[in-house]
């Protein structure tokens, strides 16, 4: 027990200082239960309401796994055509960077008008958040080779495509792995913040819901679930990243 | 010497000039070089930092080309010997893939020639460069000279028509680096491969090659084109020889810069 608690309490015990100071804020200051709920009002709620819970976080898990996979091969894909054509390069990076540097918010109106006003706008969104690390980082990944290995594959003749397969690809695999640390972490996030704002669908427009009837509970309870997700989401990517650092680095 | 037809390399005339900012004519890295090397000759390239040693090697591969002059490699040029795998190089970095194995990262020339992989010949040639157990290794958990040992491995692979060795034992001690030349000094009688190799060290220079080419720096240029006498297989013995030590010390004095003001 104590083996299991002691690694638990050292990696967590901020989260739970937090959780902590929140239950005996509310409970010492005496503030009404719509304007700050106790922690564990909150965590009761998702309790009890899990029919309520599960099927909006299976609607928004999913939007930001298509998004998320969709904006990495995107990035992915234009990543390597700026890598195989310099023209595609002197092209495509200062769209992309125009586009970035573009709130999200704000292309939430034409996206609606492209897509609607429901999950298609929620996963076109989770795909710009995601597409953009995925482009910066698998464009310098896939040149940051090992020294000397371009020379060597030139000197034995390799096809252009060979030297994408078998040098650049696993040469740009830690910095791949960094996009999708970034993508994972942010993918929800994005879904959700699309989904309040369109009060579509999902956990987003669950929040949305419980906000405008005062359940404070239930919108912080959304929150929670999300927070607890993305987190989890980027301490798995950062384990794929430490491998592909051990595998590839 | 012989004429540029019967020759497995050929630089006539080759000049380099590089860019350089603030100085319109550029630098001036090799001077009207000219050098050939026979078929199953061993040739090593002597001279100062900067000479342009490595610009001939880069330009006899294929990875530099002359501002004036020519480069043949077997009468084509390096291109065309590039195409079909004619090369095996090995230069200072040791430019394994730490993704690959020791194995796979010795099979990497026939993947990339798209030619089925030789299993019989890779295990042969582990063998040969002292790597046996070490065959699902990865590059990081090898030693500097291990590491060398898998680069000269892999260049051997193709039994290329052509070597092509950069100061391939350049980052090591001194021990491991005469025990790579012993090494290599046997590999090499087994292949007799055409070979051109760049080193700083004269010692490794008279010990391995069957002609020693010596330039000058700040342009580059041959100053010397010296035949090495000893009879081959050389055993380490030679280099206690009071011939080998005269050469290598007037060697040693050809490489001094004062020698050439
Ligand atoms: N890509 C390049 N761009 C500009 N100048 C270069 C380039 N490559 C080489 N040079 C210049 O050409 C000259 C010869 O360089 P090179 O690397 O061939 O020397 P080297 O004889 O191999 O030296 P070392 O023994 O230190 O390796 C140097 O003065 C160097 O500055
Ligand atoms: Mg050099």
């Amino acid at each position: 027990m104590d083996r299991l608690l002691r690694p638990f309490i050292r990696d967590w015990w901020g989260i739970l200082l937090l959780l902590l100071a929140w239950q005996a804020w509310v409970v010492l200051s005496g503030l009404n239960a719509i304007v700050m709920p106790r922690p564990l009002d909150v965590v009761a709620d998702i309790a009890t309401n899990l029919p309520v819970y599960l099927p909006a976080l299976g609607i928004s898990l999913a939007a930001a796994a298509f998004g998320l996979v969709g904006g990495f091969m995107l990035g992915l894909g234009l990543g390597i055509l700026t890598w195989a054509s310099t023209i595609a390069a002197g092209m495509l990076t200062p769209v992309t960077v125009l586009f970035s540097s573009v709130p999200v918010v704000t292309l939430i109106p034409i996206l609606a008008r492209l897509f609607g006003y429901g999950p298609g706008t929620v996963v076109a969104i989770t795909v710009i958040i995601s597409f953009f690390p995925a482009f910066v980082f698998s464009s310098a990944g896939l040149r940051a080779l090992p020294p000397g290995s371009a020379d060597l594959f030139r000197v034995l003749g390799a096809s252009r495509w060979r030297v994408l397969t078998s040098l650049a690809l696993p040469a740009a695999m830690p910095n791949l792995a960094v996009a999708l640390r970034i993508g994972a972490a942010h993918a929800l996030l994005a879904a959700m913040v699309a989904e309040y704002l369109m009060g579509s669908s999902g956990l987003g427009a669950m929040f949305a819901a419980a906000k405008s009837e005062l359940n404070t509970e239930r919108a912080l309870g959304a929150s929670l679930i999300v927070a607890a997700i993305s987190l989890t989401l980027y301490l798995l990517s950062l384990r794929v990243e430490h491998w592909a650092r051990a595998r590839y680095g | 010497m012989s004429g540029p037809s019967g020759a497995a390399i050929a630089l006539h005339d080759v000049t380099r000039r590089f860019p350089l900012k603030g100085v319109p004519e550029g630098v001036l890295a090799l001077d009207r070089v000219t050098l050939d090397v026979q078929p199953g000759e061993f040739v090593a390239l002597l001279g100062p930092s900067g000479c342009g040693k490595s610009t001939l090697l880069r330009m006899t591969a294929g990875l530099d080309t002359p501002s004036t002059g020519t480069v043949r490699v077997g009468g084509e040029t390096p291109a065309a010997v590039a195409a079909r795998q004619g090369f095996g190089v090995a230069f200072q970095d040791h430019a394994l893939l730490p993704w690959l194995t020791v194995r796979d990262n010795i099979a990497l020339p026939f993947r990339v020639a798209g030619k089925p992989v030789n299993q019989g010949r890779i295990a042969a040639l582990i063998a040969l460069v002292k790597l046996t157990g070490f065959e699902e290794a990865f590059p990081r958990n090898l030693s500097g000279g291990m590491r060398q040992r898998v680069n000269i491995a892999r260049a051997l692979v193709l039994q290329p028509e052509v070597l092509l060795l950069d100061e391939p034992f350049g980052a090591l001690d001194a021990v491991t680096r005469r025990h790579m030349n012993l090494e290599l000094q046997r590999i090499w009688t087994e292949t007799r491969t055409t070979t051109l190799l760049v080193t700083h060290a004269v010692e490794e220079a008279l010990f391995l090659a069957d002609r020693i080419v010596v330039m000058t720096g700040r342009p580059g240029r041959v100053a010397q084109d010296l035949p090495v006498p000893f009879a081959r297989p050389r055993p380490v013995e030679v280099m206690r020889e009071e011939r080998f030590h005269e050469m290598q010390d007037s060697l040693v004095l050809a490489l001094e810069p004062e020698a050439h003001d």
